[in-house]
């Protein structure tokens, strides 16, 4: 049981941190923020 | 019509943040973490992920690209569509003012806790255990025995809730370049109290067993349609939407800036922060089964019973630091309400009635101040909880999910999904593909719905909600009335003629 939820929680951060590394790698591709 | 030039967002780390703030809130600590609990440990998080994919996130660009499409607030968005449709702009305004109007009473119990915790008021120890339940209901809202007793305002909690209005006044009333620069500092805030709050947890006796009810996945209830619905009904209430707001805070997008990648990162910061506070609260939840020797069911680990309620219960039987640990929860309660109250008081409301009438910030805030301070001195009243609970039910239920169907299906089928991407696209990090079209005309609208009439519409039509009187009338009849009433001001203000043609500054 406690191994399941430690693997949880690794799978899950790995899954969020990993989406916002992404996007956060992505930033200044696109345009300007000032008009 | 006067042309006026719109505000703006000083840069994207102002606007993310205020977005992230507005996302973020008390449901993150009091619902998510239950819910995982509830719905199969760490394996709700395969729904609940493909939820915000194909829900969340593409609801969540729709919001901001429809605000800086036209500039405006969501009554403006709608008018832009067709004068026809600004009625559906104004509705979910109604939704987002019935909203902070009880919410900022819940921030103002955070703070009376807040300060009760400075002696621990409720007692310490067995005894505190025993009488924080009294010291919530009884001693704190005075609670009443129906909602037709009322009684007077709770004195203590009128005067917090008119300082809570007082702070949100002074964050809104100069606008996004204010909101952007203090949401960072009130965004960060709450993280750092809520890492402080999880290693206090995780050093309790009994925590491994509460975070081990929190993840240990099973995997059998994917299966499970309440599962789904679990996982899709979080998704439609954490990120804010369909309260107007996001219409505003995306108008505020300068016009050559990012949409897309903003929104991900935001919906993922709701995600990780609700994820990273059920650590805090499932460690201490596994603390009080030790302490009090309760298997886990017999502890309230959701809403208002585990804010005001469990957690007293926790301080009082920690073994040192009660009162730090106290305060430092309340606080963290209060900043995580107040970067969404001031969300839905501006980007829901004031934002709205300035694009409108053409008002100055400071008198339409001033307005929004002090008639939801007004209106909110019902929830103070020791019949208060009952009326929090019908309203809260009509504008963040029923309003929230019927509002943002019918603005997608507007959006849909309607004006056309394809504008906004190829809008949204052209200046943002992340392109999306013709699929996002069919999210919106389809998936999202039919998730929404999807989330009401499993969550409780059949339920609610059959039987009067909670079993509330109200005279004649039962608590479904007064959610009706709420729904109907909004709906018709909100056509009413489609009908008045629109004073600018920017809104902002």
């Amino acid at each position: 049981m406690l191994t399941g939820a430690i693997v949880s929680t690794i799978v899950i951060w790995l899954i969020l941190l990993g989406g916002l590394g992404f996007c956060i790698s992505r930033i200044g591709r696109g345009g300007e923020w000032e008009d | 019509m006067a042309e006026v030039t719109r505000e703006r967002w000083t840069s994207r780390a102002p606007f993310i943040f205020a977005a992230i703030g507005s996302a973020i809130g008390l449901g993150n600590v009091w619902r998510f973490p239950y819910m995982t609990y509830e719905y199969g440990g760490g394996t709700f998080l395969i729904p609940y992920v493909i939820g915000l994919i194909v829900m969340g996130i593409p609801w969540m660009i729709m919001e901001f690209g429809m605000g800086r499409y036209f500039q405006k607030g969501a009554p403006g968005v709608f008018e832009g569509i067709g004068k026809k449709w600004e009625w559906l702009g104004w509705w979910p305004v109604w939704v987002a003012f019935m909203i902070v109007t009880y919410y900022t009473v819940v921030i103002a119990w955070s703070l009376r806790f807040a300060i009760s915790s400075l002696t621990v008021a409720w007692g310490l120890g067995q005894a505190g255990a025993e009488g924080a339940g009294d010291f919530f209901f009884g001693t704190v809202l005075q609670l009443s025995d129906g909602p037709t007793v009322l009684g007077p305002p709770v004195w203590f909690i009128l005067g917090l809730l008119a300082f809570v209005w007082l702070v949100i006044f002074l964050i809104m009333f100069r606008g996004a370049r204010v909101i952007g620069k203090v949401s960072i500092f009130l965004v960060i805030l709450p993280w750092l109290l809520l890492v402080v709050l999880f290693i206090r947890g995780v050093t309790l006796p009994g925590a491994i067993d509460g975070l081990n009810y929190y993840l240990a996945p099973d995997f059998a209830v994917l299966g499970d349609m309440e599962v789904w619905f679990a996982a899709f009904s979080q998704i439609a209430f954490t990120l804010s939407l369909g309260m107007a707001g996001m219409f505003a805070y995306g108008s505020f997008i300068a016009k050559r800036a990012d949409v897309n990648n903003s929104a991900v990162i935001t919906s993922l910061s709701d995600a990780a922060t609700a994820f990273f506070a059920g650590f805090a609260v499932f460690s201490t939840v596994g603390f009080i089964m030790q302490a009090l020797n309760i298997p886990v069911g017999e502890v309230s680990a959701s809403g208002l019973g585990l804010a005001f309620v469990t957690y007293p219960v926790a301080v009082s039987m920690m073994p040192g630091a009660n009162a730090l640990v106290g305060v430092l929860f309340f606080l963290c309660l209060f900043f995580l309400g107040t970067t969404s109250a001031y969300f839905l008081a501006y980007g829901g409301v004031a934002v709205p009635l300035m694009d409108k009438f053409g008002l100055s910030r400071i008198k339409a805030t001033l307005i929004v101040t002090i008639v939801a301070f007004l209106v909110g001195i019902l929830f103070t009243t020791q019949g208060g909880l009952y009326w929090l609970d019908m309203v809260d039910r009509a504008a963040s239920f029923y309003g929230l999910l019927i509002t943002g169907a019918l603005a997608c299906l507007v959006v849909g089928w309607v004006f056309g999904p394809g504008k906004i991407r190829e809008h949204t696209n052209e200046t943002s990090d992340i392109r999306v593909g013709a699929w996002w079209d069919w999210l919106i005309r389809i998936v999202v609208p039919a998730g929404l719905i999807f989330v009401m009439v499993v969550g409780g519409f059949m339920k609610d039509l059959k039987e009067q909600y909670s079993g509330y009187e109200v005279g004649a009338l039962g608590g479904s009849d007064i959610i009706w009335i709420l729904l109907g009433v909004t709906l018709i001001f909100s056509i009413l203000l489609s009908l008045i003629k629109t004073k600018t043609a920017g809104g902002g500054e």
